[in-house]
This record gives C-alpha cells, sequence and structure tokens, in this order.
C-alpha cells in the first residue's frame, strides 16, 4: 500500500513538474528567421509562405507551443525534434496576395489563449502583445509577361506584311 | 515618230510578256532556294516552342518541308509575273532617260538599236525589282500565316497536326492569293 502510495506521488509530482516547466514564459526571446515566398506564380494555384524560425529564450525555456496570427488568422507553429526550432506555413490564392511586408504576430500558449478570448469577444487583438513579432517581405509573384511573345510576334508579322501589301498596291496602281 | 514609239511600246509589251512566264534558270534556282528557306523555319518554331522532336517527325518534316517549298515557289513566280509588268510600266521612263543619257554621244547607234537597249534594260531592272519584292512579300505572308495558324487557330491542336495543317495552309494560300490578283 505505501508503494503504491509513493509510485503515485511520483508520477503526480513528475507530470506537476512537466507541467510548471512548460508554463514557464520565455523571456526576452531572440529569433532568427528564414523566410521563403514563392515569386514565380506562372503554373501554380497558390502562393506559399514558410517561415523557419530559431528561438532562444533568455531563461532557457524549450519545446514552446506557438501560434502565429496573420492579418486575424491563427495558424500553428510546427515545431521540429531539436525544440528551438519553429515553422509556420501557409498558402494563399495568388489573386488575394498583398505583396509588401507582412507581421507574423507570434503567440505563446497564454498569450494565444487570451488572443482567442479577444477574438471571441470581437474586440481589437492589438491589445494583445506578442511573444515576438516575425516581418515577412513578400516581393510579389510573377504572374508570366504582360504581353505573350507569340502577340508581339503576330504583330510584327501583320505589320511587316501590310507594308508589303501597301508596297504591292502601289506598284501594281 | 510619235507612231513609232506607240508601236514600240507595244513591241515592248509583247516581248515582256514573252520573258516573264519563263523564268531563267538562275532566277528559278532563287526562288526555290529561298522558298525552301523559308518552308524550314516553321520547323525551328515547331521544334524549341511547341516541343516536337526532329528526329522523331523528321519525315514529317521533310515531306511538310518540300510541299510547302513548291507551293511557296509558286507563288513567286505568279507574283514576280504580275508585278514585272507593273514595275516595268513604272520605271519605263526613268530607264528610258537614264539610256539616252549614256548613249546620247553615241551617233552611230541606230534608233532601233537604242530602243533596244532600252528595252533590255527595262526588262532586267523590272526582273530583278519583281523577284526580290516577289520574295520579301511572298516570305511575309507566309510567316504570318504560319504564325497565326500554329499560335492561335490551331493552338489545341497536337503540334505534329498542327503543324500539318498550319504550314500547308498557309502555303496553300499564298499559292491561291497569288492566282488571284492578275
Amino acid at each position: 500500500m505505501m508503494a503504491v502510495k509513493w509510485i503515485l506521488f511520483a508520477v503526480l509530482s513528475s507530470v506537476c513538474f512537466n507541467i510548471s516547466l512548460q508554463d514557464e514564459i520565455c523571456s526576452s526571446p531572440s529569433v532568427t528567421s528564414n523566410i521563403y515566398t514563392t515569386t514565380d506564380g506562372v503554373i501554380l494555384s497558390d502562393i506559399a509562405f514558410i517561415a523557419e524560425l530559431v528561438v532562444t529564450c533568455q531563461n532557457g525555456v524549450k519545446d514552446l507551443a506557438l501560434y502565429a496570427d496573420v492579418d486575424g488568422v491563427t495558424i500553428p507553429a510546427m515545431k521540429s525534434l531539436d525544440n528551438n526550432k519553429y515553422q509556420v506555413s501557409w498558402t494563399e490564392v495568388p489573386k488575394k496576395v498583398q505583396d509588401g511586408v507582412r507581421i507574423l504576430r507570434m503567440y505563446d500558449e497564454e498569450g494565444y489563449s487570451a488572443l482567442r478570448k479577444v477574438q471571441r469577444s470581437g474586440e481589437d487583438t492589438s491589445s494583445i502583445r506578442p511573444l515576438f513579432t516575425v516581418t515577412i517581405n513578400h516581393q510579389g509573384t510573377y504572374q508570366g509577361p504582360w504581353v505573350q511573345s507569340e502577340l508581339i510576334a503576330v504583330l510584327l508579322a501583320m505589320f511587316l506584311w501590310y507594308l508589303a501589301y501597301s508596297t504591292k498596291s502601289r506598284i501594281q496602281s | 515618230m510619235a507612231g513609232g514609239k506607240k508601236a514600240l511600246t507595244k513591241e515592248e509589251e509583247l516581248l515582256l510578256q514573252d520573258f516573264s512566264r519563263n523564268v531563267s534558270t538562275k532566277s528559278s534556282a532563287l526562288f526555290y532556294g529561298n522558298a525552301f528557306i523559308v518552308s524550314a523555319i516553321p520547323i525551328w518554331l515547331f521544334w524549341r516552342i511547341h516541343q516536337m522532336d526532329p528526329y522523331q517527325s523528321a519525315i514529317l518534316f521533310v515531306v511538310v518541308t518540300l510541299v510547302s517549298t513548291w507551293l511557296v515557289a509558286f507563288a513567286y513566280k505568279n507574283v514576280k509575273f504580275v508585278l514585272k509588268h507593273k514595275v516595268a510600266q513604272k520605271r519605263e521612263e526613268a530607264v528610258t532617260r537614264e539610256i539616252m543619257k549614256k548613249l546620247v554621244d553615241d551617233k552611230k547607234m541606230s534608233k532601233k538599236e537604242k530602243d533596244e537597249r532600252i528595252l533590255w534594260k527595262k526588262n532586267e531592272v523590272a526582273d530583278y525589282e519583281a523577284t526580290t519584292f516577289s520574295i520579301f512579300y511572298n516570305n511575309v505572308l507566309f510567316l504570318m500565316l504560319v504564325i497565326i495558324a500554329s499560335f492561335y487557330v490551331l493552338s489545341s491542336f497536337q503540334p505534329g497536326i498542327n503543324y500539318i495543317i498550319s504550314v500547308g495552309t498557309a502555303g496553300g494560300l499564298l499559292a491561291l492569293f497569288s492566282t488571284g490578283s492578275q
């Protein structure tokens, strides 16, 4: 009986210890980011945004559960096995993609629940301070040339033919 | 003298017509050479742009190019004939003036001989101008028809079918148009 109690105590205490570790807040995180956005959209139906983040907390907290807020849409960040690498990725329809700078607001679990609460009540989410922000600069997606090269070829050929035809008419007149 | 000149013009016209239809060997070689080059140009278009394999479609390319060469050369000849006549009429005055200026000191040469020289020179000028213009005009028309047909009219077809129809139609229309405007 005593042994069972001990085991129970050990399990409970370890669970509590784990939770307390997880709940620890990452203080002044330093973030290095590697951003990819699709720039050639000639044969694609979606534009991809990928942000790879390496988050190092000053107090050494690892294994964060991070969420990104992009223009009001919340995306959970994928976590790599080496604990401090994260990835946020999403796709957008080419027509709706805005060129230029986008701000990725990153929240930890606490910030995320606060964000959800504010979102539910329909209040302004800017009051919730993110853990950190990541800037994504999308330079625009190439959608092919404005004028197709065959059109230019046809117009050029028609112009030449017009010259030739008018000369021929002049000779024959 | 006025009556003599009139008779000469008629004579000229007869002579010109005689000259025109019989294309010289040199001129014929020029026509067929040019027609072959312009007929072979679409091969590049269908090889590089429409992604046709040149080895697999070699027979197709050769046959269509040869047929098209014949059609284009036929058009060259017809257009040249129509134009040569007109060019000769247009250049008559200038050629006469030029030859007369050259021969003005030559008292020994008879009037008939001078007229013959003028006729010969006029024929040469008209032949050269009509030949080069005919080649230019037909080349431009052929390539325009090929581009429009292959990129717009037949763009949904298989490249092989597209090639046969676009080059065949361009050559055919060229030959047809050349016989139309007599």
